[in-house]
């Protein structure tokens, strides 16, 4: 029986159960040394001193540093965000740290900041890198140039605004690095094992094979820690200096500020439709707050270029202004780009449908994309899949309309709730992965998979995938990764490409084992064989898979112990359709979610179970965006809402019940394992439905009502609800 | 630094400590006991929950000394003889995902179902943890596990 399909619990969960997961804090090699850095308390400053002296007369305090190989301390002799790094001192445990941290004195000359991306464009504003000239970090367009003039019989222009957010992963990031005079090994709380070996090898000019980057288990990063920052190399290069380990584990309130947050974009848009709801026109204006450095590169630009959502616009054109300010920078959160661009289209197609009077579904049906593979106007090809099939199915099974019912029916009681609809199409999955198949010899397999899980359950899905391609137990296939002894290069599990890329590297590399092993059978043997469930067979006997395994670790066969496959996996694109609920107190403007339900077509399931997961913890991410997330920074470039305290992460109270369900005949992807990816799809549909069913209710009350920006706070709702 | 004694899970241990010694880097620094997971600095996330004198405490928020002559348990204490039925819940109905919340997450529920004697709601579930955060999860697998251990040790 076929594994893959099948809601399997998690392999990886044992360990984690019994506490013995091991984490980067978890890592400690005898005689470690505990760095932290002194950061910036302003948003812009020159740094004219930094005194050291006081703090490195503490016998326990090692080594102090302003500069170190890598990218520089404070750039140009500056600091752009509050949180920067401007030296860093090494002690002997975190307590010593802590004070000594205390004792380094930094001379600031603060200077004029800007926090406000439109702002920040004016004339004049304070340049955060003066060499550039002007804040714009980047500029793109995208489509048609016309799309901004074009005529329509109705038109409508307006701005929308997807809030800056903070991902939040419940393990801060932190580096330890161990240099014995030969290897430099360097574990990280990251998403790019690979490239942090490339970066800290580059710094102290050592060649690759000298350096070992390791990614231990990784509390989750939603994206957030797929750049290599600063602190990695810095870190890597003190204990090579030193010669001694050197650990840095980031607190939340410094991980709020030095760790990238995500989102912050602004759409400006004028749509042209005629009296049906077709559109026939879209021109757009991103403004992207990239914060203080472009860390975050092509958030803006996958904006841009799925700004057309599943929606058949011929007429569309896209600017990208990507701008520098006195902030954390950005960078990729769960969805990267696809969030923006789904919150905006969706936004668009209810004011068009509220606009005519029109059902938001009926506007949606008008514009959906016939006819797949289809390629928008700013050349992203759209994959498989049947859009007007899928929403008729979804809609049914579902209960959209039902629930619409029943949402009349509570309000005619007093009880105001609201229902809203979001359909999406988003991109997945890019580049290259890398798997090894290794025959043990004792008839197990190990896969070494070049993708970096994290949480998502990845080492089970590609365990089934090769268990099936084998004709295995699942229990004789372990699914290992991380580590640049075990897989030189790869990628890493972030775009939703784990299953999809790695899944088809490990695919193909079992089957190519597989023909391997059976080709020294047919030696061992002496005929030609056939193989199934383990075992090869053919007119002389049979063998085992594990016999004809030690018999090539012996040397009585000859064949291949293990295949590495490198595959290329070109994008692929989910669709689907999700409806969220919520209870709105029209005194307090306070929401509640209630419930949530999801329907989508993302190519095939590998595991049901874990695929519901990444569905449920998606949409939490991006119920929090719609009612409750903010990093906020106020006039002082202060971010105020720097910690968990003070930041609103969803909690068990604010979580809605969920119904998720994925396509009946869902459409492949071109890739082996058929999979189109499933890690992301939450975080970029639940934002738009939430917000639609917030303002389905306000409706209610205030008939003219919209809403344009994220959060939706209680305050904001509350003014929504009044004159 | 102060002499203190603590029995923790089930093992006596005596340290001299600082004053301003956290009872979290206690049990992972000194004890090895490394389930104990920190997750902010503001005593909001409970990752590092473990019971103090029978109680679910976050250990970020009380310092050493102060389990003088106390009885702490870990989650490594809990799994000594197997794993419980709420760990088994857990992985069976994917409660959880990055696992970094796991910890905290058993210890509070394990108080929790200990304390309730019978098989809450699905209401007084989520209003007992809701001092526990997770990034993952949604906190669907976490509800669901939850009742399903609670039914098998009270249903």
């Amino acid at each position: 029986m076929r594994l893959v399909g099948r809601p399997i619990p998690r392999v990886e969960d044992a360990r984690i159960l019994r506490g013995r997961a091991t984490y980067l804090d978890d890592i400690e090699p005898p005689g470690t040394l505990h760095a932290g850095f002194v950061r910036s308390p302003y948003p812009h400053a020159r740094v004219l001193r930094v005194d050291m002296s006081d703090a490195l007369s503490d016998p326990r305090v090692i080594a102090g540093y302003t500069s170190l190989p890598g990218p520089p301390m404070a750039p140009g002799g500056k600091v752009r965000f509050q949180g920067e790094a401007v030296a860093m001192l090494v002690a002997v445990d975190r307590y010593a740290l802590a004070d000594a941290l205390e004792r380094v004195v930094v001379d600031y000359e603060p200077l004029p900041h800007v926090v406000d991306p439109a702002k920040a464009l004016e004339e004049g504003a304070p340049l955060l890198h003066e060499e550039n000239g002007s804040n714009v970090a980047h500029t793109a367009r995208y489509g048609s140039p016309d799309a901004a003039g074009a005529a329509a019989p109705r038109v409508l222009e307006g701005e929308l605004r997807v809030q800056r957010v903070v991902p939040a992963a419940m393990e801060p990031r932190g580096v330890v690095a161990a240099y014995d005079g030969h290897t430099l090994t360097v574990w990280s709380s990251t998403q790019v094992p690979y490239d942090v070996r490339k970066e800290v090898a580059g710094a102290l000019g050592l060649p690759l094979s000298r350096v070992r980057a390791v990614q231990p288990d990784v509390g989750g990063a939603f994206g957030s820690k797929l750049i290599v920052y600063p602190e990695e190399v810095w870190v890597a290069a003190a204990a090579y200096l030193l010669g001694r380990p050197v650990k840095w584990v980031a607190t939340r309130s410094e991980d709020f500020r030095a760790t990238t947050h995500g989102r912050d974009m602004g759409l400006a848009f004028r749509v042209g439709f005629d009296g049906s709801g077709r559109v026939r026109s879209l021109w757009g204006r991103i403004t992207c707050d990239v914060g203080a450095y472009h860390w975050g590169e092509g958030l803006s630009d996958i904006a841009a270029r799925m700004l057309t959502g599943p929606y058949d616009i011929r007429e569309a054109g896209v600017e990208v202004v990507d701008v520098y300010t006195n902030k954390t920078p950005l960078g990729a959160y769960r969805g990267a780009g696809r969030p923006e661009a789904t919150f905006f289209v969706e936004r668009i197609m209810d004011m068009v449908a509220d606009e005519l009077g029109l059902d938001p579904v009926e506007v949606r049906r008008a514009n959906l994309v016939r006819g797949l593979p289809y390629t928008n106007p700013f050349g992203m090809t759209y994959d498989t899949g049947d859009y007007t099939g899928t929403l008729e199915a979804a809609l049914s099974r579902l209960g959209y309309y039902e629930l619409l019912r029943w949402a009349d029916e509570e309000w005619a009681r007093g009880r105001l709730v609201g229902v809203g609809l979001s359909i999406y199409v988003e991109v997945t999955t890019f580049g290259f992965e890398t798997a090894i198949v290794r025959a043990e010899p004792d008839g197990s397999f190990t896969v070494v998979t070049g993708t970096t899980p994290h949480g998502q359950g990845v080492a089970t899905g590609i365990a089934q995938i090769v268990a099936d391609e084998l004709e295995v137990p699942l229990e004789s296939v372990r699914v290992v990764w991380g580590d640049t002894a075990l897989v030189q290069d790869g990628i890493g599990t972030m775009g939703s490409r784990s299953i999809t890329a790695g899944g088809s590297a490990a695919l193909l590399a079992a089957r190519r084992l597989r023909e391997g092993l059976k080709a020294a059978a047919e030696q061992l043997l002496g005929s030609p064989v056939q193989y199934s469930g383990g075992r090869f067979w053919g007119p002389n006997g049979e063998a085992q898979i594990g016999d004809v395994v030690r018999a090539i670790y012996r040397g009585r066969a000859s064949g291949p112990l293990e295949a590495y496959e490198v595959y290329n996996a070109r994008s692929t694109y989910p669709f689907g359709v999700h409806v969220a609920v919520v209870e709105v107190d029209p005194e307090t403007g306070h929401v509640r979610p209630v419930l949530y339900r999801s329907y989508d077509d993302a190519g095939e399931i590998v595991n049901p179970l874990l695929a519901e997961g990444q569905i449920h913890g998606g949409v939490l991410q991006g119920v929090g965006q719609a009612l409750y997330e903010e990093a906020v920074y106020d006039g002082e470039g202060n971010l105020i809402t720097a910690n968990l305290a003070l930041y609103g992460v969803p909690t068990f109270a604010e979580a809605p019940r969920y119904e998720v369900r994925f396509a009946e005949r869902p459409h492949r992807s071109e890739h082996p394992t058929g999979t189109k990816g499933v890690g992301e799809i939450g975080a970029i549909a639940a934002t738009p439905a939430v917000v639609r069913a917030v303002e389905h209710a306000v409706r209610r009350v205030r008939p003219g009502a919209r809403a344009t920006s994220t959060p939706l706070t209680p305050e904001k709702v509350w003014m929504m609800l009044r004159p | 630094m102060v002499a203190i004694r603590v029995r923790v899970n089930g093992a006596h241990y005596e340290h001299d400590v600082e004053p301003r010694l956290l009872l979290a880097h206690y049990l992972r620094d000194y004890i090895g006991l490394r389930s104990v997971r920190i997750g902010c600095d503001t005593t909001n996330c409970g990752a590092c929950t473990v019971l103090l004198d029978g109680k679910a405490v976050k250990s970020c928020t009380v310092f050493a000394f102060m389990a003088d002559n106390a009885e702490v348990v870990t989650l490594e204490g809990i799994s000594e003889g197997g794993l419980h039925p709420l760990q088994r819940a857990l992985a069976e109905e994917h409660g959880l995902q990055c696992g970094y919340c796991t910890s905290g997450m058993v210890m509070t529920l394990y108080y929790y179902l200990n304390k309730a004697r019978r098989v809450p709601s699905e209401d007084e579930v989520r209003r007992a943890i809701e001092g526990n955060l997770c990034r993952c999860t949604g906190y669907v697998g976490v509800v669901r596990a939850a009742l399903k251990a609670a039914r098998e040790m009270y249903g």
